[in-house]
């Protein structure tokens, strides 16, 4: 397999202006001199405190937000606009509600001139393996929270991106819904080839399905330390807890973020 | 499937009651939307025949005949109107006048609205102008615009376009700006071009404001028309009411009113159709069920 790096990030700053007292615009650092590598085909988590930054990083990938400072590399070239060759998966849904599912599923092959039979086709073979076949003429309002999380996942898999972001994918589901969709994501990503970049505040989660944590500081974010997650694969993530490398290792990590919440919570009282 | 199912062989009895079951709920939902329908006709049909007749009882005991007519009479006038004084000529001027200003006004308000939703820059500049212009009373217009067009067809039309114009406008601009800002951005990461985000995402969003306005404006179009021809104008449904005022002919001037009522029913049936296909995908939007 690959492992060049899919996305190089270098010295990143971020400034973003902001209202301060009395409505006056304030700049505050969001992003504090963030490098990392990416490598080809890695499964990597960014844990850390809330506001620390990690959304606004998975924004620079795509090309939605520029750094202040510094450079985000895809592939070797600097993002520079939209980042169409990356996939998207964002924590709310946003499905379209006036799209049945199976509509939905196809959208991005739709902007990307996929014709009609082929597109079908396609959704149809991804419905299946999600196991919705049956609900495609179902709208949005007409399914389950754990139902419109997998349409809004094979709504981005199913063009294929090679690289594919994913912003606290499963943060509002029930835990059961959760496992289930996390062994099937894991299922859909083994023996792909994909790189994807996973944001997650559980960090079972992050340590069930990555090869490489990184954990944030508090805001200004920088990247405090980067973590081999040490288990083999395939993982089962039904009964991640008894692997052995699990314990010591989630309790470090645990121990590692605890410090940058506990600051901030010592500082605020 | 349990133990006890699997040894009296009852498993694939209930997988059939569970089949029979959908089946009946579906035949059964049906029927109901039938009847619901059946109902509604009904109803709305007793409705109006009730009104119609205590219109008809109370015209000339409760209340002076002379001020209200009564629905025999207007009847009457209208048949009258019909053979005598070729309703349906002075209809189809007026129906016309309202038909094409609402085409133009809304038209106008669509195109405008998505070309000014679009930049930011642009409505921040504009946005108090437009609030002004929507604070005018329209209908003061009318007496301008027949000194600007004549009296003829196209100053109705004039009138009749303006009062649609900036209810459609308004509410494009707000229908375009409740797109989800989310999912536009995500939509470009997966290679949507700015006339795909107009045309699948911008315009579906939008499409629950632009129905209601259109909605709204059909009698808006139709009182253009009428008080432009009711200022100055030789012919038009407006022109036979203000005649039929004149001599002092209510049950003629009632029966005008409800030809227009007739008119302004079909249009509204129109767009209400359209917005139903529309709008399909919309919960809110379906028969609101009775809460129990
Ligand atoms: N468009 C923006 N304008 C101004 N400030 C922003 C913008 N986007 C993010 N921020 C700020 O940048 C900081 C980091 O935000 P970000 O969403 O990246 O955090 P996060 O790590 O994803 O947090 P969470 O885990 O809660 O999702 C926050 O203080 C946020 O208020
Ligand atoms: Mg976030």
């Amino acid at each position: 397999m690959d492992r060049g790096a899919a996305i190089e990030i270098r010295d990143v700053f971020k400034v973003f202006v902001a209202r301060g007292d009395r409505h006056q615009r304030r700049a505050f650092l969001a992003l504090r001199d963030v490098s990392l590598t990416i490598p080809s085909g890695r499964f990597v988590s960014f844990v850390g405190p809330s506001g620390c930054g990690k959304s606004t990083l998975l924004n620079m990938m795509a090309g939605l937000v520029r750094p202040t400072d510094g450079e985000v590399q895809y592939k070797g070239l600097s993002v520079d606009g939209i980042n169409t060759d990356v996939g998207y998966i964002t924590q709310d849904d946003n499905l379209l509600p006036w799209r049945t599912l199976q509509e939905n599923v196809e959208v991005a092959l739709e902007f990307r001139g996929v014709p009609a039979d082929q597109r079908r086709e396609r959704a149809a073979r991804y419905i299946a393996m999600v196991g919705l076949s049956g609900f495609e003429h179902h709208y949005p309002h007409e399914l389950s929270g754990g139902m419109r999380k997998r349409t809004a996942l094979i709504r981005t898999l199913i063009y294929e991106p090679s690289v594919v972001l994913m912003d606290e994918p499963f943060g509002p589901l029930d835990a059961q819904t959760r496992v289930i969709l996390q062994d099937e994501l894991l299922r859909l990503w083994e023996g792909s080839g994909k790189t994807i970049v996973f944001v997650t505040h559980d960090l079972v989660e992050a340590i069930a399905l990555s090869d490489e944590i990184a954990l944030f500081s508090r805001a200004p974010g920088t990247i405090k330390r980067v973590y081999q997650v040490p288990l083999g694969r395939p993982r089962d993530v039904f009964h991640i807890h008894a692997d052995p490398g699990f314990p010591e290792f989630y309790d470090r990590l645990w121990r590692d973020l605890k410090e940058e919440i506990v600051d901030v919570v010592l500082e605020a009282t | 499937m349990d133990a006890l199912e699997m040894a009296t062989g009852t498993f694939g009895a209930v997988e059939e009651r569970g089949k029979r079951l959908l089946q009946r709920v579906e035949s059964e939902e049906r029927a109901q939307q039938r009847i619901e329908q059946r109902n509604t006709t009904l109803g709305r049909l007793a409705f109006g025949a009730a009104m119609l007749l205590a219109w008809e009882l109370a015209s000339g005991r409760l209340l002076d005949q002379f001020f209200v007519s009564k629905p025999s009479h207007i009847a009457a006038a209208l048949w009258a109107m019909l053979i005598k004084e070729a309703l349906l000529y002075h209809l189809r001027y007026t129906v016309t006048e309202a038909l094409v200003g609402y085409a133009i006004g809304a038209g106008a308000g669509l195109v405008l609205g998505f070309a000014l939703a679009r930049s930011n820059f642009v409505y921040r500049i504009v946005e108090p102008f437009i609030v002004a212009f929507y604070g005018i009373p329209r209908i003061a217009l009318a007496p301008l615009f027949i000194l600007w067009f004549g009296i003829g067809i196209t100053s109705k039309i004039a009138v009749a376009a303006v009062m649609v114009f900036f209810i459609v406008f308004i509410n494009t601009i707000a229908g375009i700006r409740s797109a989800p800002v989310q999912f536009l951005q995500v939509a470009r990461v997966m290679g949507a071009s700015e006339w795909d985000l107009v045309r699948k995402v911008i315009f579906p969003a939008a499409t629950p404001f632009i129905i209601a306005a259109l909605q709204i404006t059909v009698p808006q179009a139709m009182i253009g028309a009428i008080v432009g021809e009711f200022i100055s104008s030789n012919r038009g449904v407006g022109h036979l009411i203000s005649r039929a005022a004149g001599f002092l002919d209510t049950p003629g001037l009632f029966a005008g009113i409800f030809a227009l009522l007739v008119v302004v029913l079909l249009m509204n049936q129109g767009i209400t159709t359209l917005g139903n296909h529309l709008m399909r995908w919309n919960p809110k939007h379906g028969t609101v069920r009775d809460v129990p």
